[in-house]
């Protein structure tokens, strides 16, 4: 998206005041999206945290299990200590794969997002991320956040609201309708 | 016939004459006989006749049919009078018998006979009581008499003397003590249509909080935007 394909004038302040808002008619050579409005740094960083503490819940509650398990076998614990670390860790990167990988690629939404009515979806053409661009999204995220989160801050400065992620990955997040 | 055609049409005995005597030589010429048009003549004088005949006899009746209708007027205006004295006289007896002791001795004695019962008895059984109640029912008199009784300030005064009597107090006692009163509340609790009413309210609530996160966010976001363009010097959206 380039700044001539931009309407002149369109300054969502200046539509809709103090509402923050990043809504365009966002026209990519062929096709154009339908009006969007692109959400912001902090309504997406509480559907992450959200999805963040469902994924932990879960990871704890069977991790608790999985220990409570052991517990009663013999099992010789220092020398099986690195291997369980490593599949522990090894289960949780999958288990947080295949839950935003499986939300985004089915409906665009994780219960967090759900929960703020956000959606992920392709800049493009506005649809569901196929399975294979999702999971390349959950990487380009875990890039974004390795150099202290700063691969978030575009966020606050594109005219889409893209994180580095999005950018990646070719995404957008954006408003999602109600459930009415 | 020239005669008659003279005093009819009011000319001269002569220019009536020939007139007739026109006319009858134009009927000749259209070949229409003589003697229909005497008939035709006739019939008319007869009509006249008896038009005369009937109004001098009405003329004559009329003093006799005043006398009557007046002998009628007369007769109305006693009876009336006289209906009214009896109304008046019989009305004036009532309200002294009412007010007499002799009427609270009758209504005694007749009360002591068994006649009320009888009259009850025979009321029920004849259904007139059901088909009364039925007409109230049906009717709209029991909603006024209802409304208007529940518009009084007496029913008022009586039921916050109720209220506050120790007989309310009492009566919710002992219904919270009752055990049936719990059964049917847990019943109710319990029931479908309380279930789901209950949780539709929980998700309402849910909804309404995370609303309020979701404008709250936005606000935020537009306010962290709006800091972070000015502090890079960027053009704010």
């Amino acid at each position: 998206m380039s700044q001539a394909a931009r309407r002149p004038g369109e300054s969502p302040l200046s539509r809709h005041g103090a509402r923050p808002a990043a809504v365009r008619v966002h026209e990519t050579g062929r096709e154009s999206l339908p009006e969007l409005r692109y959400e912001g740094l902090v309504t997406r960083g509480i559907a992450f945290a959200i999805d963040a503490a469902v994924i932990d819940l879960v990871a704890i509650v069977v991790a608790g299990g999985v220990a409570l398990a052991l517990s009663v076998l013999s099992v010789p614990k220092d020398s099986l200590d690195m291997v369980l670390f490593a599949t522990g860790g090894a289960l949780f990167l999958a288990w947080s794969l295949g839950y935003f990988v499986t939300f985004w690629s089915t409906t665009g939404q994780t219960p967090g997002s759900r929960l703020m009515r956000i959606r992920v979806c392709g800049a493009d053409d506005g649809g569901v991320l196929r399975p294979r661009r999702a999971a390349f999204r959950f990487a380009c995220l875990i890039l974004a956040a390795i150099p202290l989160l700063a691969g978030f801050l575009p966020i606050l400065c594109d005219e889409r609201r893209r994180g580095l992620h999005d950018m990646l990955a070719g995404t957008v997040v954006v408003e999602a309708p109600g459930p009415g | 016939m020239v005669r008659a055609c003279a005093v009819r049409q009011g000319h001269s005995i002569a220019e009536r004459r020939r007139l007739c005597e026109d006319r009858l030589r134009s009927l000749n010429r259209l070949g229409k006989p003589v003697t229909e048009s005497f008939y035709i003549e006739g019939r008319r004088l007869l009509d006249a006749t008896m038009r005369l005949g009937g109004t001098v006899g009405l003329a004559a009746m009329r003093p006799a049919s005043g006398a009557i209708s007046a002998g009628l007027r007369l007769e109305r205006a006693a009876r009336g009078a006289a209906g009214r004295r009896l109304n008046d006289a019989a009305l004036s007896a009532l309200d002294a018998a009412l007010v007499s002791p002799v009427a609270e001795e009758a209504v005694d004695r007749a009360m002591a006979s068994g006649l009320a019962r009888h009259v009850v008895d025979r009321l029920l059984a004849d259904g007139i009581i059901e088909h009364t109640v039925g007409r109230l029912l049906d009717g709209p008199e029991l909603e006024r008499v209802v409304g208007t009784v529940l518009q009084s300030p007496a029913v008022d005064r009586l039921l916050g003397q109720t209220i506050e009597s120790r007989l309310a107090d009492q009566a919710v006692a002992r219904l919270l003590d009752s055990e049936e009163l719990w059964l049917l509340v847990g019943e109710i609790a319990e029931s479908p249509a309380v279930t789901e009413a209950i949780t539709q309210q929980g998700f309402g609530f849910a909804d309404e909080v995370a609303g309020g996160m979701r404008a709250r966010s936005r606000n935020a976001d537009a306010w962290l935007e709006r800091t972070a363009r000015r502090a890079l010097r960027r053009p704010q959206r």
